[in-house]
């Protein structure tokens, strides 16, 4: 076997600035990928549709994971595992993408310590430890490198079928992602090689084909045509999305985003608890057997499981559906809770919705689908998507489109129209989080407030940029901080500090602060520009030190504004 | 670089605006909507002139002396007619953004208060389709460039032309009429309403109540509104700053009612 192909980028933070040396008489097609937590997909423009490449085992689904088996690590492009149990031995490493750019004190790295491969916590805010099993010792690898590895050799496969070299891409990400954890999905495809033109919110993927089905079928009646509201839901194994989008003549408008880190790995855990024997630990058998009830279900009203765990320990049990919906109940509240949040943000109501369209590993879980159904008031769900390629299809026209392909016909006549997916903003009034740009704001956005000093001559402001939704600084995701000096002395609450923000087109996060006093024309030091994130891996600590260090002496509280 | 560069001198155009406002923004709810109204503008610096059309028609006087003015596209040369030459038809290039071209132009309406909000939409994607910077990846920087710019300047027009409160403030401003906040809190009788308001919507349990609540409040910003075109259209504009600001409390209040719900 060949010397992994994977070149390790300088560490230099240097994400989504143009690199690429694309002549403009011969433009490069993007490819679309779609990596998802168990299984991934490569798409691209043929120059009349988006065509889904395959791999040598003629499949379009490609299990995301890499072995560590011999000296050479194998991603599951090229490798062919004999046996489902082979991924469970400790040598694969699979879910990076509910890994990738978490701390070790997040919930979701918890809940992946009884995958069989090894991941360790020391809880203190840095990146975890994660292993695979090579030769019965520890080999240790980041998510970004596993990632790497399997992204070079999806690079491969498609280098040799598309006959081409390939460089750009296009990149579906869950929606709940933080601009910390995008640059690491950049730092993995740079890695490998890639450069990424843009990393797509699933959903808004989606959104896209959506956009061009409609497109398709409008065009005899010329112009716009009526505008159409879609709910976008993707359930896969990793994350639940959810987007409201506003289509018309091949343009969708992304009205609101929705997500969260719960997907069908949660669902698997759980059930898995459900069914094993008490003090038992979880095996790969049972986990391939209860993989396998819960696709059962979705067709028939009970399975029947019967896994042999070695010692005497036999499982063997009846599981009704009923049953594995109140097993997880929490997840398919959860569920609910995001398309809910997401209508009522998009400010639409349930009678306006014309298509509702469910996509993803999990979608066809009945209970999903009733949910689905019963909070958008509707009798069907949108047919003409496949729910396993939707995503990746939407990627790879994309893909066209932002390298500038124009079809005679004008199946490229799309366009996304993107809004952010969280609140950005920064700590103040004590401990909390207080929004500058708020989530679902349309993309490229500027906002700006005003702050203004807790104690009196204080002469210097922590701006501490962060992510989310959360209502204190701890919730939501750390982007970097800064400290501005040389405020003139002065009574507390009478410096202006005005912190700006300023999202483009490609995504691209900048924060401005400024100092104003009353009565000067100009500010009174120079503003300070940064690009954020600024933060790295052992982030999570980060706030906790500027605590302890400067505790609430360089705080700022909002300027008042009335009612 | 050179975007970096432009921000920074946004801000700073953005910060010295503010001096046209000689009160402090602390003790002033109204202006920091006005600021926050501006410094988006401060993306495509737009002075309060007396009006778009004359000054348009002055700078480009040297041209021609009718008040049609025509441009010329800056890479093939075509000249256009059209109020809002954005996009050049013949070689589909992205024009730079003209400051002169006002938000209701833009979307080819007359400078008029009322309007169709809904027709905006699908104007706004039509000019999207042309103009967003994800479609010009292959084009030359400077025409990039002009997409980002352009770009933002439509969907701020969107924005601002959507919504009632920051539609007639920007129609005062095209009539060179700033939203004086000096004078907002000095009737007794809307501080009165305004409290009570206020703790009507803090005492709200359920979203049944404060769905009333909105509907009401969504009345009376209607019926302001309507006061407005009134002042604005027989050219009252002290009366009709009066009613922007109280538009601004009810939309106020709309948002917190929002935010409970
Ligand atoms: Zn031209």
């Amino acid at each position: 076997m060949a010397e992994p192909a994977y070149t390790v980028a300088s560490d230099s933070e240097n994400t989504g600035e143009e690199k690429s040396s694309s002549s403009p008489s011969l433009p490069e097609i993007a490819v679309g990928i779609d990596i998802g937590t168990s299984q991934c997909s490569i798409a691209v423009w043929n120059g009349s549709q988006v065509h889904i490449l395959r791999n040598t085992r003629n499949q379009k689904l490609i299990k995301s994971f890499v072995t560590f088996k011999d000296e050479v690590p194998a991603g599951g492009v090229s490798n062919q595992l004999s046996h489902e149990q082979e991924m469970l031995t400790g040598a694969a490493i699979f879910n990076m993408k509910r890994l990738i750019g978490r701390v070790d004190t997040d919930p979701v790295v918890h809940a992946s310590k009884n995958l069989p491969f090894f991941v360790q916590t020391l809880d203190i805010g840095v990146r975890p430890f994660i292993a695979a099993l090579v030769n019965n010792a520890w080999r240790s690898t980041t998510p970004e490198e596993v990632l790497a590895i399997f992204l070079v050799e999806l690079r491969l496969m498609a280098e040799t079928q598309l006959k081409r070299a390939v460089r750009n891409v296009v990149l579906t990400v869950p929606v709940s992602f933080s601009r910390f954890q995008l640059t690491r999905m950049e730092r993995a495809c740079a890695m490998a090689g890639l450069h990424v033109l843009r990393l797509m919110p699933e959903p808004t993927a989606i959104a896209l084909l959506y956009a061009q089905q409609q497109q398709m079928t409008t065009h005899e009646n010329m112009g716009s045509g009526s505008e159409r509201l879609a709910v976008i839901f993707n359930i896969g194994a990793g994350y639940c999305d959810v987007a409201v989008t506003a289509t018309a003549g091949g343009v969708s408008q992304i009205k609101s985003l929705a997500g969260n880190a719960i997907g069908g790995e949660d669902i698997l855990q759980n059930t898995m608890r459900y069914i094993a024997p008490p003090n038992k630990e979880a095996s790969g058998l049972l986990r391939v057997a209860t993989q396998d009830a819960i696709h059962r279900l979705s067709s028939q009203e009970n399975v029947q499981i019967e896994v042999d765990l070695g010692d005497g320990d036999m499982v063997s049990k009846v599981l009704d559906r009923l049953e594995f919906e109140e097993v997880n109940e929490k997840v398919f509240q959860e569920c609910e809770r995001l398309v809910v949040q997401c209508l009522r943000d998009a400010r639409v109501e349930s009678g306006d919705i014309d298509d509702v369209i469910m996509v993803g590993g999990c979608s066809c879980i009945p209970k999903v689908r009733a949910i689905l159904k019963n909070v958008c008031k509707k009798d069907e769900i949108y047919k003409d998507v496949n729910p396993l390629e939707a995503a990746v299809r939407g990627a790879a026209l994309e893909g066209a489109v932002t390298s500038g392909i124009h079809d005679p016909f004008g199946s490229l006549d799309l366009l996304t129209i993107q809004a952010t997916a969280l609140a950005v903003g920064v700590r103040a009034n004590g401990n909390k989080f207080v929004p500058v740009i708020p989530r679902n704001t349309m993309v490229p956005a500027r906002k700006d407030l005003f702050f203004t000093t807790v104690h009196d001559d204080q002469k210097e402001a922590l701006i501490v940029v962060c992510e989310g939704e959360g209502e204190t600084v701890e919730e939501n995701h750390l982007l970097g901080f800064f400290k501005i000096v040389g405020i003139p002395p002065s009574q507390k609450g009478v410096p202006e500090i005005n912190v700006c923000m300023d999202i483009d087109a490609s995504n691209a996060l900048r924060v401005f602060a400024a100092v104003l006093m009353p009565g000067s024309k100009s500010p009174v030091v120079p503003v300070v520009e940064v690009r954020m994130p600024t933060v790295d891996d052992g982030h999570g600590w980060c706030a906790q030190a500027l605590n302890v260090k400067y505790g609430s002496t360089l705080d700022l509280i909002t300027l008042q504004r009335k009612m | 670089m050179n975007k970096t560069k432009k921000l920074v001198a946004s801000i700073s155009k953005l910060l010295r605006r503010r001096t046209c406002y000689p009160s402090t923004f602390r003790c002033n709810p109204l202006a920091t909507i006005a600021f926050n109204h501006l410094s988006r503008d401060s993306l495509q610096p737009c002075s309060a002139k007396p009006l778009a059309i004359s000054v348009s028609g002055l700078r480009l006087s040297g041209r021609a002396f009718c008040s049609k003015r025509s441009s010329v596209c800056w890479n093939c040369g075509f000249s256009s007619e059209k109020a809002a030459f954005l996009f050049c038809d013949s070689c589909r290039s992205i024009q730079p953004v003209d400051d002169s071209v006002d938000y209701f132009q833009i979307f080819g309406l007359e400078n008029k208060y009322e309007l169709d909000a809904g027709s905006l939409e699908g104007k706004y994607k039509d000019w999207q389709k042309k103009l967003h910077p994800d479609l010009v990846h292959n084009k030359s920087k400077k025409e990039r460039d002009y997409a980002a710019e352009q770009s933002a300047k439509v969907t701020e027009a969107c924005r601002t032309l959507t919504k009632r409160l920051s539609r007639a403030m920007y129609i005062m401003k095209l009539n060179g009429i700033n939203i004086n906040e000096e004078e907002t809190l000095t009737d007794p009788e809307l501080l009165m309403e305004i409290m009570e308001l206020r703790e009507a919507i803090a005492e709200s349990k359920d979203s049944n109540a404060l769905n009333q609540i909105r509907s009401q409040v969504q009345e009376k910003l209607k019926q302001w509104s309507d006061s407005f075109l009134e002042a604005f259209e027989s050219q009252r504009f002290d009366e009709a700053v009066k009613c922007i600001q109280r538009m601004t409390y009810y939309e106020r209040a709309c948002e917190e009612i929002v935010k409970k719900l």
